[in-house]
């Protein structure tokens, strides 16, 4: 791709401190004070691009590192290193009025569908505030213009602005909160899990009006999830995370036809599919190690079972395969795989 | 507009309070009860029978009548009068009228300064909070009584003491409500941690709304059950604050006498046979309290939200 | 005979303004050793399904009619003592949230073997092999060292493979699995349903899977139910309803999964959402939301019609079978 990205994510890492304050940090042993400070690797160099219009995907298991990328991208955490940038401007350093204007154009739509409505607020009111703030030269009507607007673009009746968000379903609640931020008219999406809490009846209906959205709206989206399935559906390029570390990267149709790095390939096995008669899946040794102590080398050797001496000393960087992808493994670029 | 708050009545009586108050006969009582006594305070110059603040309205010749019922009692004072002539019905009156007011005026200071650094230390966290919460211990470890005579020995020695009467009430509402603000500080602050953490304080963040709005539009309102639970159980609090202040000598003045001061006044007396100068503002003290309780922990049981979903 | 059979089961919840109905009239059975998969979406009744079959119900829910019939003896209509004879023992249960099972105070141990003393009369010793064993048998590593640890020392998977391994400890003939790897990841769910499959079969426990996934029930089970606001819609061998379902909320469940889906296009959806038990429609459940409905689906409930091995509920299936059936009789 040559276009130049809409989002661009570079090294970036983010480290949360598990060791408390100096107090806690202290401990007595062996006749000698010791300071020791703990934290865990939620990511570890991660590098993205977003190229307007697509959908990307990434997924990965809990404690992957999926969700701490998206709400890095958002601001609602900083990065412990790396940078950000936002058609060419870097966005993770901004500040108070200057980040107003990514505000609008970055919105996001959150996993829980019963917390992400604040409760004591009505749809209405949930919807216009974003609008009032984001356009304070605007009239009431205006105003009032676009929330039906968007209510009728999620399929809401716009009649019903005066109820809370417990007087609506899980599906109907996250359609709510795909309006508010449809409201501010942005122009990319993180979405974080947005169907994993729904009904696999729902899950259709949101994710169907994830893909009009996107289409009427020229949104580009970058889809966090655990569920391949939906990847395959969803997707245009699937990043697989794991352990902090995106491990492939490639065209959704190329990924799930061809998986090159290990782990991908375990994980495309275990998905419960609809055509076998029993679970035939990849087994992988023992479980994933907690993020606190990172192995050495390869963040997967552990559990890879083609895991040699160069996996467990040297860290392997994405490589790009030929059929469009990047794969970070030393067998792949080896040629063993 | 009509039809707004037709539909705000429906809700209430749709409302699972309106449900459970109705179901239990305790809450409707005590609200009653309550009522008619918060009424009959506010509107205690039109009720009382007499003005006991005004001194060309008592007679000494009057004091120590017993209530109606006893031997001596005169039909004029059905309560009778205390050791200065003054009618005891009034007195009540205009005593749980103070009481009252130092009740919900000491809680309303309370709850200003409680939600305030309640919701700066809990949202801003860090520093903020390990200071405000440092500041709530420090004044937690002073009890009330002690903040009482420091504060009212200053105030007696600077104003003097017919000054100190026209002001005494503001300075129980300031005592108390500077020594309990702690108490609602830290509920307060155990909600909103526990709001912050839900996904419509992060949606609010990435609309990029400013943290004041954050805080007292978003997480403030969904944090205001618990408050009301425990503010019903402060104005209870506050008000027998008061009495033992008052009981003590540290409160209202026998000349703007609250439900506590009367208690005292007639203390002395009660040796000599007039126990009604003290045993009748006691009681209505007594069932005030109980009331407000009774309130409070059906209010506490009925905002519980683990209750509140079975 | 059937190992477990339940007729006609109706639960209802005690709530102000009146009962809520949450299972109406279901009957089905389960033999010896067979694997039956319990589908719906999150209020359908599956759970309180498999909490009335142990009878555990809890307030305001109560057993309103039917049967629950386990080697003949009425589960509904036995008391508490007889109960907890059977619960754990001869049928056992595993939840979603393994800390529902473990004290998280306790030693996996102490849990396992008071377990089996709760049932049987044996030492302390023999109780910690049995339990070795199980352990054993759910592939734990270093069995006897887990018998010393707590709960919170062991990662999800391994929790869930020692509720596993606790579900087995008295050699139960059932085993009722409410979502038992809703909450873990991908590839651990892969491996500890294909553990708990290997597991009924070499001892020949019969499995009552209860999840929302059709692929897992695909993969897992013999026979399947389809549950819909309290009611069973469908029931038959899983392979033909994957393959042919009949009923149309069956066939819209199975085509919204979007690996049925043309990727990049529209998903097939089902409209609107399952009703609340406050707001059930009248007639069959599913009305609202179906594309075949007429007013007879609107004023009654479809009685069940067999197509081919498959009971289902539906009027229009009724219909369709009607107008084979003719077909079939002008023909010759």
């Amino acid at each position: 791709m040559n276009a130049s990205p809409l989002v661009d994510i570079r090294g970036l890492e983010k480290k949360f401190d598990l060791s408390g304050s100096l107090l806690e940090q202290i401990s007595f042993k062996n006749g000698r004070f010791q300071r020791k400070q703990e934290s865990v690797h939620a990511i570890n160099g991660v590098s993205l691009q977003v190229f307007k219009g697509e959908a990307l995907c990434v997924v990965g298991e809990s404690g992957c590192g999926k969700s701490t990328v998206a709400r890095t991208i958002m601001g609602l955490l900083s990065p412990t290193a790396g940078e950000v940038h936002y058609e060419g401007k870097r966005i993770d350093t901004l500040e108070g009025k200057a980040l107003l204007p990514y505000r609008r154009k970055m919105q996001m739509i959150f996993q829980n569908p019963y917390a992400s409505l604040n409760p004591r607020m009505t749809i209405q009111q949930t919807l216009e505030e974003p609008i009032h703030f984001h356009h304070p030269d605007w009239s009431k009507a205006d105003v009032l213009n676009k929330v039906q607007e968007v209510m009728q673009s999620v399929g809401i009746d716009p009649d019903w602005g005066s109820r809370f968000g417990h007087e609506f379903s899980g599906g109907q609640r996250q359609r709510i909160a795909i309006a508010r931020a449809l409201a501010v008219d942005p122009e990319f999406i993180v979405a974080d899990e947005p169907i994993s809490a729904l009904d696999v009846s729902i899950q259709a209906q949101v994710l169907n009006l994830m893909m009009d959205a996107q289409e009427s709206r020229n949104l580009t989206y970058l889809f966090i999830t655990h569920d391949l399935a939906v990847v395959e559906h969803f997707g245009t390029r699937v990043a697989v995370m794991y352990l902090g570390r995106v491990c492939e990267l490639a065209p959704t149709k190329a990924l799930f036809a061809t998986p090159r790095h290990p782990y991908t390939q375990a994980l495309l096995s275990a998905i419960p599919r609809l055509e076998d008669g029993r679970p035939n899946y990849i087994r992988l040794q023992g479980e994933v190690p907690t993020p606190v102590n990172l192995p050495p080398g390869c963040v997967f050797h552990g559990r890879c079972p083609y895991a040699n001496d160069r996996c467990r000393q040297e860290i392997p960087e994405l490589v790009a395969t030929d059929d469009g992808g990047q794969v970070a493994c030393h067998g792949v670029e080896e040629g063993r795989l | 507009m009509m039809t707004a708050t037709v539909s705000r009545w429906a809700r209430v009586r749709d409302s699972f309070l309106w449900y459970s108050f109705k179901r239990d006969k305790i809450a409707i009582i005590s609200f009653i009860v309550l009522l008619a006594m918060v009424l009959s305070a506010i509107f205690a110059p039109l009720l009382a029978p007499t003005d006991p603040y005004d001194l060309a309205q008592i007679d000494i010749m009057n004091s120590e009548l017993p209530p109606l019922g006893m031997s001596g009692a005169d039909g004029a004072f059905p309560l009778g009068t205390d050791a200065q002539g003054r009618d005891m019905l009034s007195t009540i009156l205009y005593g749980t009228r103070v009481s009252l007011m130092i009740g919900f005026g000491a809680v309303i200071l309370q709850a200003v300064l409680g939600i305030l650094f309640g919701l700066l230390a809990g949202y801003m966290g860090g520093r903020v909070d390990a200071i405000l919460m440092r500041i709530a211990d420090v004044q937690l470890s002073f009890s009330t009584l002690m903040v009482a005579i420091i504060v009212g020995a200053v105030f007696k020695a600077s104003f003097g003491s017919i000054m100190f009467g026209e002001i005494a009430i503001y300075m129980l509402i300031f005592i108390i409500g500077v020594a309990e603000w702690p108490q609602i500080a830290r509920t307060v602050r155990a909600s909103v941690l526990a709001e912050k953490k839900k996904e419509y304080v992060d949606a609010a963040k990435v609309m990029g709304f400013r943290t004041n709005r954050i805080m007292f539009r978003h997480i403030l309102p969904n944090t205001l059950s618990p408050i009301f639970v425990i503010g019903t159980v402060q104005i209870a609090n506050a008000i027998i604050s008061e009495a033992a202040l008052s009981f003590l000598g540290l409160g209202m003045p026998e000349t703007q006498p609250s439900l506590g001061s009367l208690i005292k006044s007639g203390f002395d007396y009660i040796q000599s046979g007039s126990w009604w100068i003290t045993l009748l503002p006691g009681l209505v003290l007594v069932v005030l309290v109980l009331v407000i309780n009774l309130l409070g922990d059906w209010l506490r049981d009925v905002m519980n939200p683990r209750l509140y979903k079975g | 005979m059937a190992l477990l059979e339940v007729k006609n089961l109706d639960v209802r919840f005690a709530v102000r303004g009146g009962d809520l109905i949450a299972l109406r009239g279901i009957s089905f059975s389960l033999d010896k050793g067979e694997r039956l998969g319990l589908v719906g979406e999150s209020g359908a009744g599956k759970s309180v399904a498999a909490f009335s079959i142990l009878n555990l119900i809890a307030q305001p829910g109560y057993i309103a009619g039917g049967q629950i019939l386990f080697e003949g003896k009425d589960l509904a209509a036995m008391s508490e003592r007889e109960l907890r004879k059977i619960r754990g023992n001869r049928i056992a249960m595993i939840f979603q949230d393994p800390m529902m099972t473990l004290n998280p105070v306790l030693t996996i141990g102490t849990q396992m073997v008071e377990a089996i003393k709760a049932h049987r009369r044996i030492s302390t010793k023999d109780a910690r092999a049995i339990a070795v064993d199980k352990l054993r048998k759910v592939q734990i590593p270093s069995p006897e060292k887990r018998l010393d640890q707590y709960p919170h020392e062991l990662s999800g998977g391994m929790r869930q493979r020692v509720i596993i391994a606790i579900a087995l400890l008295l050699d139960p003939e059932i085993i009722i699995a409410d979502e038992p790897t809703t909450a873990l990841d991908v590839t651990i769910q892969a491996e500890i349903m294909a553990l708990l499959l290997d597991l009924c079969e070499q001892e020949n426990v019969a499995l009552m899977l209860i999840t929302h996934d059709l692929g897992v029930v695909s993969q897992v089970s013999q026979r399947m139910l389809v549950m819909y606001s309290g009611r069973i819609i469908e029931q038959g061998p899983t392979r033909e309803i994957i393959n042919d379902a009949q009923h149309p909320y069956t066939q819209g469940l199975i085509n919204a999964l979007p690996q049925m889906g043309e990727p990049g296009a529209r998903l097939f959806q089902i409209p609107g959402a399952m009703p609340s038990l406050k707001n059930v429609p009248s007639g069959c459940p599913f009305n609202p939301r179906c594309s075949f409905v007429t007013d007879k689906c609107r004023s009654t409930m479809p009685e069940y019609v067999r197509a081919g091995n498959v009971e289902v509920a539906c009027y229009e299936v009724e219909r369709l079978i009607a107008q084979e059936q003719q077909a079939r009789e002008v023909a010759p």
